[in-house]
């Protein structure tokens, strides 16, 4: 990271759908506000969202942390919550342990991290059983 | 399937004009009626009907428009996050006032259709679906 380094921090209750998408509308309003390609923020963006209603479905809270460089836009989160006990089956595509009140969303189709995945240049997730989940999501600027 | 929209879109095309299709367009093919739309005029790139959002997010491409039968306020959210054009709620259901409220606060076009989600989206593929088709990513990529 470089002096160039912006920061900002964004809360994520779970449970509130009322309110789920905001820190990514958040996310990409400030990445707008900078100026950066509409496809690079779409991409962020898109992984934000897939990231924030993971966190919404299933952890107790989290927080996502924007870090925006000249070569890079980096989004933290971290969550309170469960926990995935087996990640390589979280990341095939179709597998989802959603609630009906989750679908009722319209979403837990099971396509949220491979998502997160395809619209990332750099995805890393790890997990502990009933302590929580980090993702760490980079699309590279150039 | 000829609503004034399938008409003008015709007569454009008799015309050897480049046809391009607008949020006009699409809400006379649904014979929708706008719940927020202050400028029909913005043009629509294609076209994506789902009601998973998390299937929307990997089909979409920028410009679409989204046709579905799920109401809620996550439907307005999932449209901004991918850049669609507008949303077309299918099937005549009601549209609650906070989802309208917050598609204008996003700026996001929604139309309302009695139509099902089927003839919504049967219609929009006879204006759409004859054309060259961006397919993006994909699920399968």
């Amino acid at each position: 990271m470089t002096d160039a380094e912006f920061v900002r921090a964004y809360e994520v209750a779970g449970a509130d759908f009322t309110n789920a998408g905001r820190a990514s509308t958040g996310i990409k309003e400030t990445l707008k506000h900078m100026g950066l390609p509409s496809a690079l923020i779409r991409r962020v963006a898109i992984a934000a969202y897939e990231a924030e209603m993971n966190t919404v479905m299933y952890a107790r809270r989290g927080t996502m942390t924007l870090h925006v460089t000249p070569a890079e836009v980096v989004i933290d989160v971290r969550d309170e919550g469960p926990g995935i006990p087996d990640i390589a089956q979280a990341m095939q595509e179709g597998y989802s342990t959603a609630t009906p009140e989750m679908r009722e969303m319209g979403f837990g189709a099971g396509m949220g991290l491979p998502n997160i995945r395809r619209n990332t240049d750099e995805f890393a997730i790890t997990s502990e059983v009933n302590r929580g989940t980090s993702l760490v999501m980079t699309v590279r600027v150039s | 399937m000829s609503g004034a929209g399938d008409a003008g879109v015709q007569a454009r095309a008799e015309a050897g004009a480049a046809v391009t299709m607008t949020l006009a367009d699409v809400r006379a093919a649904v014979n929708g009626v706008a719940l927020w739309c202050p400028d029909d005029s913005p043009s629509v790139t294609g076209v994506v009907a789902a009601d998973l959002m998390s299937d929307v997010l990997v089909d979409a491409r920028p410009g679409h428009v989204l046709v579905t039968g799920l109401v809620n306020v996550q439907v307005i959210r999932t449209a901004a996050i991918a850049d669609l054009a507008a949303v077309v709620f299918a099937r005549g259901k009601t549209v609650p006032a906070d989802v309208v409220d917050l598609a204008q606060q996003m700026k996001v076009p929604v139309f309302a259709s009695h139509e099902s989600l089927f003839e919504a989206a049967g219609r929009l593929y006879a204006l759409f679906g004859t054309r060259p088709v961006d397919a993006g990513p994909g699920r399968r990529a």
